[in-house]
């Protein structure tokens, strides 16, 4: 179940008002990477949902954003639909893409299930890998970003661009937020533990199952909008799994299950990257070495951590205070 | 900042006057971590030693970024080299789909970009922009003289065998469209899944069985020392030609006797003998202690365009872009020029054999020399 | 496309078949026996194949190579399991998963640094080089040789796992962990010894690959798939399903590349999805 503690809001709120304000004080490559971190966040909300409370562990996060970034493309500069609808669609795509290995996929649990979302996520990296007439690992360019003029907003502007990254993901936390709290949530947090007995109860997990990964692809699809818009390009290397495992590695970081730390998670993990690479090439072993302590520090994630904290000492407090009771 | 000022005048007192004043600030843009990242090392390596042996290393600054072979890394390096270091002029990038997303932006920023490796044909044709100028070759380039030369060498069928991907098909065209402009038959080929190919059995086997009188490939790196030792295991008595990354001095000694005997085509072989050629290669190895490769060349010659350039008085980006194309000398690989219609190089392409030399260790042997090999306009309107 | 065509390709597919079974032995019975979703099982096949080339380099022989890259790859396997995988035993498989993806990207930096970023190559020894005439087609000696290690290593498994009875201990902790233990068999020895040999195969597959693929910084993450698919299509735990795994995945891929290779790419995660949809545990679980 997700509840949206005030210390959640709190969180959130700095790390969003913190991202825009980075933007708006520092350089041009702060901006970049504020629409960095607001992207890869977004993508870990979507696994997070998936996973921390569907326990649907996908390696196929990459592939549902690229399919979108894709779609986007395709409609937009090789048939000539305006950027708008070309968005619709893109993000369309991801949620039928997420839903159809959902349901496919809905028997199958654990290692299984990862495997078998790898298993699509690299079929349809193949596929986009070998088309020439999506260019192949050349990719795509020519793409356009939303006219915002009618606002008085030019997203050509790399901090209304970075902006703009970082407002979507405020709405994407928002609609995962308002989702995990309706009734579908309870069913989803069921799903995770304990299948058997809704199955029991005569639920249809596989639909159930379908019906949240492809939420969750809906949201990774907002992301593949924004990586398209971003760079204005897109490649094949968007759907590898090694992105896919990167978001993984983001939400665990970050706290899985808690829909904050995923975003916490993002913004360690891009600070660290770039901080690091400043100083050697070899980065990705300082990464490593650093989950590899997360996770024998506790295995919580950061956000997660600070929560179980959090709650122990508000445990030893009420204990505290039941004992004076007594007393 | 103090130090610039006090160079200068030190420099214009010792009447060095004609040493540019500015300095220049390059954007080195290439992979350092992953599958390239030895292809980045290399070029590096190469431009650094071309000022360095210049002594002129004080003229320029030098921001180094990592692609990471990722396309949006790529391009997001290049906007920061840009738009925060302001950068005069970039240099590098390896893959040919790093160079497609960088593409519109230094187009439209207006910063000259030296390409020092990626060889994707369209970035010097249909896609082609007074700011990119390359200084390394094209895929077709490389391959299309080899179309020629090996039916007079009395081939006239071929069966080729390339990975998967843009530069594998690009490679493969040119040869085949100039092999069939000869005259010659391609009885047959296949494109390998890049990446996940470790075992090319079953292809060298096919490629046996079809009768051709050679097989022609296009392989490199990991995939390039998998290809010749399988070759050479099964005994396969098809001669092998293909494009020179195939036997590489990066990675010859690695495939080991299997290479010896495969004939390609490059347009850099370190054991070209030109006064030029010698003299660089004894400094490179008495500096590194190995031999240089194509792409180390490929540096050095971005930095030779570089400082010619400055030399003919280019101080920004407006006129570094004019005047880079317009350099061109003789160095290692022989005489070099930019197309003023592509901005890309003509160049001589080699064709040498792998050989086993004196002392045991692979060498190459220069066997022919296809003069001033120059791209079509391929759509390239500046 | 004559018999001899055929006969080669039998022996490409046998031969890919079983560097795949070498190292989806180790992987499936770790998964199997300790729960353990080790993804840096490739890793240690890559430390197998760089350690193998610097160990014929020093000895200058093969077969020294053959032998101290499996010792050397199962130490640091002993290190790994004393300081990380012991503990995450009961961590759950979300927290595996990360460390060990951290110890991919620590191995990989780890080559870099120590070996460079240029592919390396291993020759084979002079008896193995050069081709064996079989009749009607000649084959490479060392890919006979390939063959022959893989078949040898199965054979000693399942005579180990079936006849022994450090077999039968294994095959029970495998089935019930809980009923193991009360039946007095020492899992934790059990365990370490198991993971030991998993970690030998890999790093014995890393440098018996080294003559016929080339060393390089990336073959730890690309193996990794195709193990995977083998393990799964197979089903965790059982020697059977990686033997059938193997197979599958090893013919799959040659005869596709030989026959169809334009969707010889894809062919094998079409197949995984298939066989994960229609047996969502694998063909031969090793627990029913």
């Amino acid at each position: 179940m997700f509840f949206q503690s005030h210390a959640r809001t709190a969180v959130l709120l700095f790390v969003l008002i913190g991202l825009v304000l980075y933007a708006a004080t520092g350089s041009y490559f702060a901006r970049e990477i504020v629409v960095e971190i607001a992207i890869l966040a977004i993508l870990a909300i979507s696994l997070d949902v998936a996973a921390g409370y569907g326990g649907m562990v996908s390696l196929c996060h990459g592939a549902i954003m690229g399919m979108s970034a894709y779609t986007y493309a395709i409609l937009s500069v090789k048939f000539g639909l305006p950027t708008l609808p070309s968005a619709v669609g893109g993000i369309a795509a991801a949620a039928v893409f997420g839903t159809a290995v959902g349901w496919i996929t809905g028997r199958t649990a654990g290692i299984f299930f990862i495997m078998a979302t790898l298993a699509f996520g690299q079929m349809a990296y193949t596929l986009i890998f070998k088309s020439r007439w999506l260019g192949g690992d050349d990719g795509m360019g020519g793409l356009d970003r939303f006219d915002l003029s009618w606002l008085g907003i030019n997203l050509g502007d790399s901090l209304s661009f970075a902006v703009y990254t970082v407002v979507c993901l405020g709405l994407v936390y928002l609609a995962a937020a308002w989702v995990l709290r309706s009734g579908f949530g309870r069913t989803l947090s069921g799903l995770h533990s304990n299948e058997d007995r809704l199955q029991a109860l005569g639920v249809n997990t596989v639909i159930h199952r379908a019906r949240a990964l492809g939420f969750s692809g809906l949201l990774a699809g907002v992301a593949g909008i924004l990586a398209a818009q971003h760079t204005l390009y897109i490649s094949p290397e968007l759907l590898f799994w090694t992105v896919s495992g990167e978001i993984l590695i983001v939400v665990i970081l970050g706290g899985l299950g808690t829909l904050v730390g995923p975003i916490v998670g993002a913004v360690l993990f891009v600070m660290l990257k770039h901080e690091v690479s400043e100083y050697t090439n070899h980065w990705h072993m300082v990464v490593g070495l650093v989950l590899i302590a997360a996770v024998l520090a506790g295995g919580r994630g950061i956000f997660g951590q600070i929560e179980y904290w959090a709650a122990d000492r508000r445990r030893a407090g009420k204990e505290q205070s039941a004992e004076a009771g007594d007393a | 900042m103090r130090n610039k000022v006090a160079t200068a005048a030190l420099l214009a007192g010792l009447g060095l006057a004609g040493t540019a004043f500015a300095e220049t600030k390059v954007g080195v843009i290439l992979p350092y971590s992953g599958t390239y990242a030895a292809l980045g090392n290399e070029i590096t390596d190469g431009f650094n030693f071309a000022l360095e042996e210049a002594g002129r290393t004080a003229d320029f600054t030098i921001v180094q970024e990592d692609t990471e072979v990722k396309p949006p890394v790529g391009l997001a390096m290049a906007r920061k080299l840009v738009l925060e270091d302001e950068v005069d002029v970039l240099v590098g990038v390896v893959s040919s789909g790093v160079l497609g997303a960088m593409r519109d932006f230094v187009d439209g920023a207006g910063v000259p970009l030296i390409v020092a490796n990626a060889g994707n044909d369209g970035a010097t044709g249909e896609s082609c922009s007074p700011f990119i100028t390359r200084v390394s070759f094209s895929n077709g380039q490389v391959n299309r003289p080899m179309g020629q030369w090996l039916f007079d060498q009395g081939v006239s069928k071929i069966y080729t065998l390339a990975p998967d991907y843009a530069a594998g098909h690009q490679m493969i065209a040119g040869i085949t469209g100039a092999f069939e402009a000869a005259g010659g038959e391609i009885v047959g080929g296949e494109f390998t899944p890049f990446g996940q190919t470790s075992d090319f059995g079953p292809y060298l086997i096919n490629a046996q069985s079809s009768g051709a009188d050679a097989i022609y490939v296009f392989y490199a790196g990991g995939e390039a020392i998998s290809f010749v030792k399988q070759y050479g295991s099964f005994g396969i008595d098809t001669p092998l030609y293909g494009s020179g990354f195939l036997t590489s001095p990066l990675y010859v000694a690695a495939e080991g006797e299997a290479a010896v005997g495969v004939t390609t085509g490059l347009h850099y072989v370190p054991t070209l003998d030109t006064p030029e050629n010698v003299a660089f290669v004894e400094a490179f190895q008495a500096k590194y202690d190995r031999t240089p490769s194509e792409f180390a060349v490929q540096g050095y010659d971005a930095a030779k365009l570089l400082m010619g350039a400055v030399d003919a008085g280019a101080t920004d980006r407006a006129s570094l872009a004019e005047a880079i194309p317009q350099v061109s000398y003789t160095g290692p690989r022989g005489p070099l020029m930019i197309d003023p219609a592509t901005n890309n190089i003509v160049q001589n392409i080699y064709v040498y054999e792998t050989v086993m030399g004196d002392d045991g260790t692979l060498t190459q042997k220069v066997v022919d020399t296809i003069e001033a090999v120059q791209d079509a306009a391929n759509g390239c309107e500046m | 496309m004559d018999a001899g065509f055929w006969i080669l390709q039998f022996l490409n597919a046998t031969q890919f078949s079983m560097l795949l079974f070498l190292l989806s032995i180790g992987l499936t019975v770790i998964f199997g026996l300790l729960h353990f979703v080790n993804l840096a099982h490739g890793a240690l096949y890559m430390l197998g194949a760089y350690i193998g080339i610097s160990a014929a380099a020093w000895t200058g022989s093969f077969w020294a190579a053959l032998v101290l890259a499996p010792i050397a790859v199962t130490l640091i396997g002993a290190v790994l399991y004393f300081t990380l995988i012991d503990r995450l035993r009961s961590a759950g498989p979300m927290n595996q998963v990360l460390v060990t993806f951290g110890l991919i990207f620590v191995f990989i930096d780890l080559v870099r640094i120590g070996w460079g970023d240029v592919a390396l190559g291993l020759n084979a020894p002079q008896v193995l080089s050069g081709a064996t005439d079989l009749g009607i087609v000649s084959y490479p000696t060392y890919r006979l040789f390939l063959i022959g290690l893989g078949a040898m290593v199965m054979a000693i498994l399942w005579i180990v796992l079936s006849k022994t009875q450090i077999g039968a201990m294994i095959r029970a902790s495998v089935e019930n962990e809980a009923m193991a233990k009360a039946l007095g068999i020492n899992v934790g020895e059990l365990f370490f010894a198991v993971f030991c040999v998993g970690c030998a195969l890999a790093g014995l597959a890393g440098v018996a690959a080294a003559p016929v693929l080339s060393a390089t910084t990336g073959m730890g993450i690309s193996i990794l798939i195709p193990t995977l698919i083998v393990v799964v299509i197979g089903g965790l735990g059982s020697l059977e399903g990686a033997i059938v795994g193997s197979f599958i995945v090893g013919f799959i891929e040659t005869f596709s590349a030989a026959i169809l290779p334009g969707l010889a790419a894809i062919l094998t995660y079409v197949l995984l999805a298939a066989v994960l949809v229609l047996r969502p545990r694998g063909l031969l679980p090793a627990r029913a």
